[in-house]
Parts: structure tokens; sequence; C-alpha cells
């Protein structure tokens, strides 16, 4: 008796928890799915392929935009001088869709419960495979014509780079370019550069004796070496100890050799570098906080003065700003300064690649296939990356800081722009965040042509360094992208272990006692990768840079 | 709540079905909650299947193929399984050892102060850590454990303890101590909370007894105070046991760097680097099952040897 009770009791409870559950699901579905079934595009698509009137600028453009980044968060759209205009004057409206600082979790959960944004801007790669073989994104081909600027300026060569398995284009690319970009590479202090005697700072050997100047002048209160973020500043010293060896291989974990990819622990180039770096660690000239510090903790040590020599792959925001807030401090402070990259006794200093820059850019737009009608976003983005769009976002719109454009396209700017400096840094630091599709070499060629024009202190800090040093010295690896397997394929299980490793070793190398304890490290990390399978992975990189290398040569 | 329910199905006295509607409006109340349980604990639950699949997110639950214990074995024979178990055990012993009976002798200690108002002052700043989130107090620890500028290096450079700034954050000898510390200091004074209730029912003929007797004020805590408030300790032991592999995963993912791993690579952080963020679903669900039966099997180990004692959970 008392176990049939026991039954029933069950019983009752499941039954009245599951009709509550099963009603509660089926309203939450009704209301779900009949927008979808209402969507005037779901049912004409077939006839509606930008047969329906659609006219760019005219017609009423509504999508929702995901960045797939942890740290992004959109903006919001039409708030700002930029973007208001180009709701109403060209009548876009974009509505965010937020990670809230787990992007991956959030992709994942749009993907399984099958309500994905319209637009994504994310990595190449991976996810872009994945939603293209599982049929969700839609190819530009059909409109490539019909719209001019993405051809114009990302050009049939990069087009094809950007090319699917498949053949098609799926992917918008941003910050594409065919001109050298990039920050990477050393700041220097130039104020207790000129304390010390401005002593030459052309060799890595330069560089330990100055370091050991600083520290014996200034001892704790300055940071003789910063090197940014996980090491960064660390790892490009890489280039410099042999003739075109980029820091770009250390970040491939992998070096090539001929038409072959190579083990990176058991490089030579490398493990000298890594020799040379626990040295100065060791000798406290580089920041013991170096693998440990935050963003936060860099930018107040370069903001209050205390670093002598700050190495990043991207060290020029941070010192133009550092640099005018130690003017600020001290009228007499010099400021900071970028030097030519540092190498070894022996090497070309023409052949040292701090840092590198792609064809493709950065990352990529794709659109889904649930907006009806998908052509319109192409339009906007295709405008967006065109001369006017790129003019307005980074500039503002017409009349508020520029008035017409030269021959080039460039803004012809007002006194206003010259006068109100702090809003216009403010808008730009707004509307950086809508570069979704950036065009490189419009945007630089029209920056740096305008700096010329200004009087030496009125020139951006960022700019004039970038044409005098970085762009001259960053790598083109174009042939060297999409080298990451998916990371659930047996090569990507591989990849992430050789990264764990990699970090691990590059922690352990760097906190050793002395050169012997540095190689015994390396090697022990050269045995782990071969256990792990690292000679599969290269194989599987090496083929995917061949095929780049032919693609490009096709062109 | 659950447990009224239970007691109330082994005592049927009149009729099951009219005792139920005799109190029907009761039972009404009871409902929600039963409802919540289900829905949020219970249905969720078939989640756990996907560590014996490939879930493909596209696919979805139903179409993804089936692969038993792959998983299973691929972690078991993975070259992290020790050291992840390893740090998992050693980390959660150390917070068990230390981070238990912390709050137990803050409270004692709480409860021999005489003023009112010293004792609540204590009692606020202690327990005011546990409402930040881990995201301040790492970003506390780590400012000030740095070799620039950092509080502690200074101090102990001051005091010549040390003669050069040391990276503690960065040596895998320091980890462990400076995870537990920042444990401790976040968490004992709101947990000191229970057991001061506790004390506070501690009847005071007791004491008055005793100390007629003589009995000094250590004797009071250790004779009286310490025994009157076992069951709670018990009861609080036995949940700290079944929560044993929950290492820690906010404090570990803030605090450590990755030349630490060797010793900072505990079971759910490790599901989330390796599972989640590589979108290994199927692997993270594996390992989480793996570590969810183990759970179990030590708080029901757990609740066996309590149960000699009399206060057993069930």
């Amino acid at each position: 008796m008392k176990k049939r009770n026991h039954v029933f009791k069950l019983l009752l409870v499941l039954t009245f928890a599951v009709s509550l559950v099963l009603s509660g699901c089926s309203k939450e579905g009704g209301t779900k799915n009949s927008p979808e079934t209402n969507k005037p595009g779901v049912t004409n698509e077939g006839e509606s392929k930008g047969e329906d009137g659609f006219v760019f600028g005219e017609t009423p453009i509504e999508f929702t935009f995901y960045g797939h980044y942890d740290w992004y968060t959109m903006n919001p759209w039409g708030e700002d001088e930029a973007t208001s205009w180009i709701k109403e004057n060209k009548k876009v409206n974009v509505t965010s869709i937020n990670s809230g600082g787990g992007a991956q979790q959030k992709l994942s959960t749009m993907i399984a419960s099958d309500s994905l944004p319209d637009v994504i801007w994310l990595d190449r790669g991976s996810d872009v495979e994945k939603l293209r073989e599982a049929g969700k994104l839609v190819a530009f081909d059909d409109w490539l014509d019909k719209y001019p600027n993405m051809k114009e300026w990302v050009g049939e060569s990069t087009i094809n780079m950007l090319r699917s398995p498949d053949g098609k284009i799926y992917q918008f690319p941003n910050w594409y370019t065919t001109q050298p970009n990039g920050n990477s590479g050393y700041v220097v202090n130039k104020r207790i550069y000129e304390e010390l005697g401005s002593p030459k700072l052309e060799t890595f050997d330069d560089l330990h004796i100055y370091l050991k100047m600083v520290k014996d002048k200034y001892g704790n209160s300055v940071t003789p070496y910063d090197p940014g973020l996980s090491g960064q500043g660390i790892e490009l010293m890489a280039s410099g100890f042999a003739n075109d060896f980029p820091t770009t291989y250390v970040g491939m974990r992998a070096v090539p050799e001929n038409d072959k990819l190579t083990s990176l622990f058991s490089n030579p180039v490398y493990r000298e570098m890594m020799v040379f770096a626990n040295k100065l660690f060791n000798e406290k000239l580089i920041t013991q906080d170096a693998l440990t510090q935050t963003e936060d903790q860099v930018k107040e040590k370069m903001y209050s003065d205390r670093v002598a020599v700050f190495a990043s792959s991207s060290p020029t925001e941070i010192a133009a700003l550092a640099d005018s807030m130690v003017k600020k401090a001290n009228p007499n402070h010099p400021g900071f300064m970028m030097i030519w990259p540092l190498h070894k006794e022996g090497v070309d200093k023409t052949k040292v690649w701090p840092g590198d820059w792609g064809q493709l850019g950065w990352n990529v737009s794709v659109i889904t296939k649930e907006h009806e009608n998908p052509e319109q976003i192409f339009a906007f983005l295709d405008w967006f990356t065109g001369q006017e769009g790129q003019r307005t976002i980074f500039w503002g719109p017409e009349g508020l800081y520029w008035e017409g454009t030269n021959e080039e396209g460039g803004p012809l700017f007002n006194d206003r722009y010259f006068s109100e400096n702090e809003k216009v840094a403010e808008l730009m630091n707004t509307t950086n965040n809508f570069q979704w599709n950036g065009n490189t070499v419009f945007i630089d060629t029209r920056k740096a042509a305008i700096e010329l024009t200004l009087p030496e202190e009125k020139r951006n800090w960022e700019t004039k360094w970038q044409s005098e040093i970085t762009w001259k010295t960053q790598f083109n690896s174009t042939p060297f992208i999409n080298l990451h397997p998916s990371p659930d394929s047996d090569e990507g299980i591989i990849e992430q272990k050789i990264e764990d490793i990699y970090l691990e070793t590059f922690s352990k190398a760097l906190y050793a006692n002395g050169e012997q304890e540095v190689l015994n490290i390396l090697d022990k990390a050269e045995a782990d990768a071969q256990k792990a399978g690292y000679v599969k992975l290269l194989e599987f990189q090496a083929k995917i840079w061949q095929n780049n290398v032919n693609t490009m040569n096709q062109q | 709540m659950d447990k009224t329910v239970v007691k109330g199905f082994s005592r049927p006295q009149k009729s099951y079905w009219k005792r139920l509607a005799s109190q029907w409006d009761i039972q009404l109340m009871v409902l929600p909650a039963l409802l919540m349980i289900i829905v949020f604990q219970y249905i969720p639950m078939y989640g756990v299947l996907l560590g014996f699949q490939d879930y493909n997110l596209f696919k979805g639950f139903f179409d993804s193929p089936w692969v038993g214990f792959k998983h299973f074995i691929v972690f078991f024979n993975d070259s992290d399984f020790f050291r992840v178990m390893r740090n998992t055990i050693v980390i959660s012993f150390l917070k068990l050892f230390i981070g238990f009976p912390a709050p137990i002798i803050l409270a004692l200690m709480l409860n021999e102060i005489g003023k009112l108002y010293f004792k609540r002052f204590i009692q606020t700043i202690s327990y005011l850590p546990h409402f930040m989130s881990w995201v301040i107090v790492s970003g506390m620890v780590t400012s000030m454990l740095s070799t620039e500028n950092g509080s502690i290096n200074m101090l102990l450079v001051n005091l010549n303890i040390i003669e050069e700034p040391v990276n503690f954050l960065a040596l895998p000898q320091y980890f462990w101590s400076i995870l537990v510390a920042a444990d401790v200091w976040k968490s004992i004074g709101f947990g000191s909370i229970i057991y001061l209730a506790a004390i506070a029912g501690v009847n005071p003929q007791m004491y008055e007894a005793a100390s007629i007797d003589g009995a000094s004020r250590f004797k009071q805590i250790y004779l009286i105070t310490i025994p009157t408030i076992m069951p709670v300790i018990i009861i609080f032991m036995i949940l700290a046991i079944g929560n044993l592999l929950n290492a820690g995963f906010e404090d570990i993912l803030l605090l450590a760097s990755p030349g630490i791993r060797e010793v900072s690579d505990v079971i759910d952080v490790y599901v989330y680097r390796i599972g989640i963020e590589n979108q290994r679903y199927s692997y993270a669900t594996a390992i989480g099952l793996f570590k969810a039966v183990i759970s179990v099997t030590l708080l029901a180990m757990a609740n066996y040897a309590a149960r000699r004692s009399g206060n057993s959970l069930w």
C-alpha cells in the first residue's frame, strides 16, 4: 500500500508539473514562431531578390548586429553625429545584440535556439566556416557587380583569398589593405634617454647596456623595459635575432622552412631570443610583472613617466597619450619617441619585422539568412566601406568638421576641426566602435596627407611614428592567414595543447635560472609538443599556407 | 521543505487524497517551488547526455551522433588529467582545512568580545568582502602583490625581509597560499554569521554554572560552546565535503596566469578553458558529469560517517 501511495504522489506531482511546464513552453513557442512565419520576406524570397524596388538611401533598412567579442559592446546607433546622420539620410537603423562579456556562449546560444542576428562581426576562421557549412550565411557574389565599393576597394585579389571552399564569398573584411599598417615596435622615454646622454640604441647589446644604465641611475623608481601585456614586447624581440624572422612566426608557433613548417621550440632563433630575454629578466631589467600585469598597470606606469623602454604589439595608443600627459605635467619633458626596431649584431636592420599586416585586415562581417532581404544589408556595408561612408564614420558628417573634399576624396577641414580638438577626439572615439569594414588605404592615406599640412607640434604622435617607422617595419603575413583548425577537430585539439605548452614554456623560460635551464625547458616543451602531435598540426597548417601562396600567385 | 513532504508521506493517517484535498490551499503554495526545482534542476539534467554524444550545435541534441564513453576515455588518458585532479583535490582540501574552521574560530572569538559596539564593528567589516565580486578582489590582490608599487612588496622590502620585490603571483610555489588566503579573507565574516547565531542559542545558565564551578573562559568554549554547536558544524561539514571538488572557479580563473597552470588548473577552470571556449561541449559535459558523480559519492560517504554521530543530512 505504502509503495503504491508513493507512486501515486509522484505521478500526481509530475503530471501537475509537466502540464504546467508544457503549457508554459507552448505559449513561449507560440509567440516566438508567429512573427517568423509572418515575415514577408520568407514567403516571397524567391522572386524578391533585389527586384522589389529597393533603393539604398530611400528604402529604410533595419537590421540587428552582433559583435562576436567579449569586449565589444556596440554604441547606441544614432546617438552621435555620424550615425544619426546615416540614420536620417540613408535610412539605416542598426540594433545591437551584445555578447555581455561571454561571446562564445552567446553565439552558441543563438545558434542552438536558431535565433541568429542579421549580421555577425567576427574573426575569420572556423566559426565562419561552421556557419557557412550549416547554410546560415548569404553569399555576396550576385551583388559584387551591382554595388561598386567592395570590388573597388577590397579588390579582386583579397576577395579571392576570402572565398570559402565552395568558391563563394561570404565575408566582408575589416581594415583590409594593400599597403603595410600596424604599430608594433619600441617606444623610448626621451627624458630618461637624454638624461643618460642619448647613447646609441640599435642593437640588443646597446639595449642591454642602456637598460643597465637606467637601473643603476633610477633604481626601482623606473621600469627599464616594459613588454606590455602577456609579454608581447618580449616575443617581438625575436624579430631582431635573424634576418626575416618576423614576430608572426612566434605567434604562429611555427617557423617556415622551404615549403614546410617546423617547430618553434627547437628553432635556434627563438631559443636565442628566450635566452636573451631570460638574462634581462633575471637582471631585473624587464619588469617582474611582465606576465601578470593588467593594461591599467601598464598605463599607470607610462602615464606617470616611470618607463624607460616600452615595447608591445601596439604601443602607440598608450604612448601617444603618455606623450601628451608627461608634457602637460612637465612642459620641459621631451616626450616619447619610437626607435627603429632593435637587432642583433650582424642582422640587417631592414630585415627586422616586429609586427605584421595582412591584406585581409583584421576581421569580417557576415550576413545571415535571418534577414528578409539581405541585399539591403550588403548595400549598406558596401556604402559604408566606400568614400562617403568612411568619411562620415571617421570624420563625422559633412558640415560638422569638414566642408567638401579634395580630388582624392579626403575631407577639407573647417576651423571647428582645429579649434575643437577634444570634441573631434570624442567623436572619433565613439565612431571607432562602428568601424565594421574599415577601409585602411582610404583612411590612412587621407589621414597622412592631412598630417603633412599641419605644423610639427600639432601633428598626431601616432601618425608621425607610423609613417616614419612602424609601417616600414611590418611584415606581410597574408600567406599565413587562416592557419587555425576548427577547435573541435583533431588538429584543433592538438593546437590547443601546443598553445598550452607554449604559454607555460614562455613563462617558465623567462623565470628560469640561467641559459642552460632555459634550453632545458625548451627541450622539454619540444618533447611534450611532439607527444601531443605537433607534426600533424604543422603539416595541416603547411598545406593551408601553400594553398594561400598558390591563390596569391594566381593573381 | 522536501523533508517535511517526505515525512508527511511516510505517516499516512487518513487516506492520502483526503488529506491532500483538505489542505489543497497549502499544497498549492508548495507547487511553484516544486516546479522551480523540476524546471531548473531536473529537466536540464538531460543535458548530461551530451557527454555521450559528439554534440554539434547546428545538428542539435537529437541529430548529434552517440559515441558512448569516448570523451571520458579521452579525459582519463589526457596528459593533463593527473595534474588537474591533483590540483583540484589539493586546493579543495586546503580550502576545507583552513577555510572551514576559520569562521568558527572567528565566531568563537567574536562571542568573547564584551563590548557590543566593537563586536558589531568587527562583524561588519569582516563580512563586507563577501559582497565584492571576485573580479574586484582579484584586482586588489593583483595590485597588492605587484612588484611595482605593490603594497605587500613595498612592506617586505622596507622591513628588509626580501631584497628585491618578488612577483608572488607568477611563482607556482606561492599560488595555493595566495588563493586560500584570499578565499578566507573574502568568506570568513559571512561564514561566521551562522555560527554566531548557533552560539547565541546556547543556554546562558550553562555558562553561569560553569563559572561557578571555576571553569576558565577557554574551558567554557571548549566544554560548552563547541559541543553545543557541534550539530551545526557537522551539517556544514557534510555540505562542505559535498562541495569538495568545487575547488573554485572565478578566483582561480582571475588570479592564475598560464605560467603557473601546473598548480592552478582545476576541473572547473579546465572545463571552461578546454570545453566551453573551444566549443567542445560534449567533452566539457563528460568532465562535469565525472565531477558530479565523485561529488555525490563523497557527500554520501560524509553523510554515512556523520550518521554515526546522529547528525546526518538524511
